[in-house]
């Protein structure tokens, strides 16, 4: 092992040791520490991207599903092609677009009057509203599917995208009021005061002080309500049953699955123009939404 | 300054109407939130329960007429052996290694990220928002082509390397179909745990570490002894959070070969009672599981809402 060529150079960190660590302990830049790092690190990274590099891979290989091969064997695009015109993924994609915009536009709206409430006022019950925001989020899906299957037949909104936004607005509701909450609590109340010394009205403060300033805090909101309508199953399963012509992404990829056999190779693509908005728009969001899940534990 | 503010604010506006306002807004900006919030979470909560407490089929969702059992459904449901060797088992077995499994392998990671300079920390942390962006339907359908019997990558390497002679379904086996589970489940849930504890182990002051490694404290011991009380109120929503995703897994099960209730071995609380209700359409039976589950989770809900409320309100 001392063969190894180091990762760093042999004589960086060496200077500063005998005052740092007298106790004599392997330096933080020794040699086999930073080779141990490396290999932790290339396995870390083997783990998280192997699928995802085997989603990209199966979907771009026209021999998936007969003969594996760590890149495309025979590299090709037709799979992508089938996807969006025969296997009808375009009128899926179109369904889940419109139901994901109509879940970000009410759920929004909605969560932005809530946080400002919660934020800026303090009204009996305040803390028991808050406590309902944070239970309502651990109830499982798998209880209100029943209830709100047989409350969305009564509308008789059953096997339309209507049906969907109704449900996905509920569901996004919750973390959405308590991710603005932060954002709307961020905004100097001085500001707000000066507005109405100025002589402004509530709403005409609400229009041009608090909205602009809470603006990224609601692109952040949009985002998160638009995966989880975007990635939502056990709903879109179960509501719009055969109505095909309905379906959303993360259902019409069931129907590349054949009785006998399965067609990788779509499946793989279809996947994969599935996930990569989720991912773009991930990125973009993600310090928030692990702050706005923590809650203020952790204070980075 | 906000004291002079707010005195010149009281003297500008009637008293009365101010404080009213002060008193109806709120409520105001809530209402529409709250009405939803009623209406489809609510409200369907405690109409899961009355359906439970009902024999409740297809003739009932049509005609809407109640049907009255009383405890009947949670009797059948408790007199059910499979509860306690299946689904009992699957729900909680699958729910605490998991758990673990996030946990431990998101703090390491945290742990690495922090000693990386920024590139590779960078390039590392980039790679885990991939694998955390994955929707759990496309994730786990990639888990079951990977995991595939005929076709599948994860055979052809066994049988190249010689360690297996004939493909293998690992969907039929129920310990090796919660293994494929547990590897999607992780491998979705670890990086929340990586990036929140990353964030808290950055607030840790270094003063603190630098005086323990004076002191002759190894890296396991700074870790358990600073790092980890520090971080209590991180650790515990963290296990928390993961508890509560972690018992109600359904797609990664349930689109799995077998999970959708066609394997009995492989069923937990939240399937079983989906396909009780829409494979058999027995509602009622299905609504008294779905409550046992939402049960069981209020209670690790109640430790989280305390947890984080104890922190909001300091």
């Amino acid at each position: 092992m001392s063969t190894t060529r180091p990762l760093v150079r042999p004589d960086a960190g060496a200077v500063r040791r005998p005052q740092r660590r007298p106790y004599g302990r392997t330096s933080r830049r020794s040699p086999l520490r930073q080779l141990g790092k490396g290999v932790l690190v290339a396995l870390l990274l083997v783990f998280t991207l192997f699928p995802v590099y085997w989603m990209l891979n199966s979907s771009l290989d026209a021999q998936a599903g007969h003969t594996n091969s760590f890149w495309p064997a025979e590299p090709t695009l037709e799979h992508y092609v089938f996807v969006l015109t025969e296997g009808g993924f375009g009128t899926f994609l179109r369904n889940s677009l419109l139901v994901a915009l109509g879940t970000v536009l009410v759920s929004s709206a909605l969560a932005l009057l809530a946080s400002v409430a919660v934020a800026r006022f303090r009204f009996r019950m305040r803390t028991q509203i808050l406590m309902l925001v944070l239970v309502v989020q651990m109830v499982p899906l798998e209880a209100l599917v029943i209830p709100l299957f047989v409350q969305v037949r009564d509308l008789q909104l059953l096997e339309t995208l209507i049906g969907l936004v109704v449900v996905y607005v509920a569901l996004a509701l919750p973390f959405g009021i308590w991710m603005l909450r932060g954002f709307v609590a961020a905004v100097p109340v001085e500001l707000e005061e000066a507005a109405y010394l100025d002589g402004a009205s509530w709403g005409r403060m609400f229009w041009s002080v608090l909205l602009p300033l809470v603006a990224p805090g609601l692109v952040a909101t949009s985002i998160f309500s638009f995966i989880t309508a975007w990635n939502e199953f056990i709903f879109a399963m179960t509501m719009l049953g055969g109505a095909t012509e309905n379906y959303t992404v993360a259902i019409g990829l069931r129907s590349f699955f054949g009785v006998h056999s399965n067609d990788w190779g779509a499946i793989m693509a279809a996947s994969t123009i599935i996930t990569v908005p989720v991912m773009i728009f991930f990125i973009l969001v993600q310090r928030r939404l692990a702050s706005g899940l923590t809650a203020g534990a952790v204070k980075a | 300054m906000t004291q002079q503010v707010t005195t010149q604010l009281t003297e500008k506006l009637p008293r009365l109407s101010r404080a009213r306002a002060a008193t109806v807004r709120p409520w105001l900006l809530l209402a529409p939130a709250l009405a939803v919030l009623a209406v489809l979470l609510l409200w369907p909560l405690v109409r899961v329960f009355l359906f439970s407490l009902q024999d409740y089929g297809l003739r009932e969702i049509t005609t809407g007429e109640p049907n009255w059992i009383g405890v009947e459904n949670y009797a059948q449901i408790l007199a059910t052996p499979e509860l306690w060797t299946v689904v009992l088992p699957n729900t909680f077995g699958f729910a605490v290694l998991s758990v673990a499994g996030t946990v431990v392998l998101g703090t390491g990671v945290a742990v690495l990220l922090a000693s990386l300079g920024t590139f590779w920390r960078t390039v590392t942390s980039s790679a885990i928002m991939a694998a955390w962006a994955m929707p759990a339907v496309t994730g786990t359908y990639v888990w079951v082509w990977i995991f595939d019997a005929d076709r599948g990558v994860f055979n052809d390497a066994l049988m190249s390397l010689g360690l297996l002679d004939d493909p293998t379904n690992w969907f039929t086996n129920r310990w090796t179909f919660y293994a494929i589970v547990l590897l999607n489940v992780i491998h979705h849930g670890f990086p929340f745990v990586a990036v929140t504890v990353l964030a808290g182990l950055l607030g840790v002051p270094k003063e603190m570490l630098e005086a323990a490694e004076m002191d002759g404290a190894g890296s396991f011991r700074r870790f358990f002894s600073i790092i980890v009380p520090q971080l209590r109120q991180v650790f515990a929503v963290v296990i928390i959070l993961s508890t509560i995703w972690d018992f109600k897994v359904f797609a990664q099960v349930f689109l799995m070969p077998g999970g959708a209730g066609s394997n009995r071995s492989v069923l937990n609380l939240g399937v079983w009672s989906y396909v009780e209700s829409f494979g058999q359409n027995r509602y009622g039976f299905g609504s008294a599981i779905a409550v046992l589950l939402t049960l069981l989770l209020l209670v690790v809900t109640a430790v989280y809402v305390r947890t984080v409320l104890a922190e909001e309100e300091r």
